[in-house]
């Protein structure tokens, strides 16, 4: 019997993981990957303690961080998840687990615009990760979609590669930090296309154009590149039947990081506070697994 | 000794995990900065008629992204692993 099963390896998983260590509890983290979304992340500038890091960087730091602390985690996928009497059985790929409590910190993943033409040429000039692929686009236009944080973010890594940046925004301002505002708005390379709606991504083996409609005009531009950055959608699909999930398919937590069901905890961008940053996946991930070993202690009592 | 390349870019995070991986297993390879050498970029993109990176050529195969169940299966037919 495990005193936790931690669902995800990305900051809050890992938080969980690294406290679920120092306290000597009974433990696994169980992940289908490790790192999550802050591998693929850019520039961090705004982490307590760190002036200035990347994605990969911070990444390799957490690496080292586990390993001292004798974090393993386990290459596998949960697929379902039961009540067993008070306590909880975990089903993965390839073993199942019996324990006490569990926190689900499975994170998000890149949203799809969901556009005739966007799934055929994924790879083939569509990308959701600028940072990845950016570079393939060295002197090409390209078209970089959304309007909050990661787009502009993805935008300011650009624009010393290729040659020509449209943004094309839905709405009629961004959301952003307004450092990336100021770096996007006072470049010429970058052409912003506010109150647009992307129609439909063509080209024959890659991308060549991009359809648009702003206001009720159709429009189209060419480019080489697309790439995607318009949110993200929680990896909650496995859990939805067994806690309560709220209307935008994050798992509902209170403050302490409590589910609706009691003995399981939800951390980071897979939980309900609608904010993704890493400080406060790291915080949610220390918090869920304090509260869970507080839990084992009161059930005991 | 096997002739294998890794298509990548200095800053994307699972070229970096590739490599590294790669390294840990001790597969010797070549490392191809497709940001700085434009026609190898094209190569890889011709060959593999994909436009993500990494890739690792490998028999004359090309595997996208950080696949080392791919990779691993392709080192265990050259008798590598």
């Amino acid at each position: 019997m495990y005193d936790t099963i931690i669902i995800g390896a990305g900051i809050a998983g890992l938080t969980a993981a690294m406290y679920a260590s120092r306290k000597k509890m009974k433990y696994e983290i169980i992940s289908s990957d490790f790192g999550g979304q802050f591998m693929v992340s850019g520039e961090v500038l705004n982490y307590p303690g760190i002036v200035k890091t990347t994605g990969v960087e911070f990444s390799m730091k957490m690496e080292e961080q586990m390993k001292f602390n004798n974090v393993n985690f386990k290459t596998e996928t949960v697929k379902e998840i039961k009540k067993e009497g008070d306590n909880f059985r975990v089903i993965t790929d390839k073993t199942e687990y019996e324990t006490g409590t569990i926190i689900i910190a499975t994170g998000a993943r890149a949203r799809k615009i969901n556009v005739p033409g966007e799934d055929r040429l994924a790879n083939k000039g569509v990308t959701y990760c600028s940072i990845c692929d950016g570079p393939l686009f060295g002197g090409k236009a390209v078209a970089v979609i959304g309007g909050g944080d990661s787009a502009l973010e993805a935008v300011d890594f650009l624009k010393d590669i290729v040659s020509k940046i449209y943004m094309i925004v839905r709405g009629d301002s961004f959301t952003g930090h307004e450092y990336l505002i100021e770096r996007a708005k006072n470049n010429p390379k970058i052409d912003v296309l506010f109150n647009s709606e992307t129609t439909e991504i063509l080209g024959d083996k890659f991308v060549e154009e991009i359809k648009y409609k702003q206001g009720d005009e159709e429009k189209d531009l060419t480019v080489q590149g697309i790439i995607i950055e318009i949110g993200r959608v929680p990896n909650t699909e496995t859990f939805k039947d067994f806690v309560k999930i709220d209307d935008h398919n994050h798992i509902a937590i209170d403050c302490t990081t409590a589910t609706s069901v009691p003995g399981i905890f939800a951390a980071g961008d897979c939980a309900s506070a609608h904010e993704y940053q890493y400080i406060i996946a790291a915080g949610q991930g220390c918090m869920a697994l304090i509260k869970a070993a507080r839990y084992l202690a009161h059930k005991k009592n | 000794m096997a002739n294998i390349k890794v298509y990548s870019t200095p800053t994307c995070p699972w070229c970096i995990k590739l490599k590294a991986w790669l390294k840990e297993k001790g597969v010797e390879f070549d490392n191809i900065d497709v940001s700085a050498d434009q026609e190898a970029a094209k190569n890889m993109i011709e060959k593999s008629g994909q436009m993500g990176v990494p890739q690792t050529e490998i028999n004359g195969k090309m595997i996208v992204g950080f696949n080392t169940d791919a990779i691993e299966a392709e080192l265990k037919s050259m008798g590598k692993d």
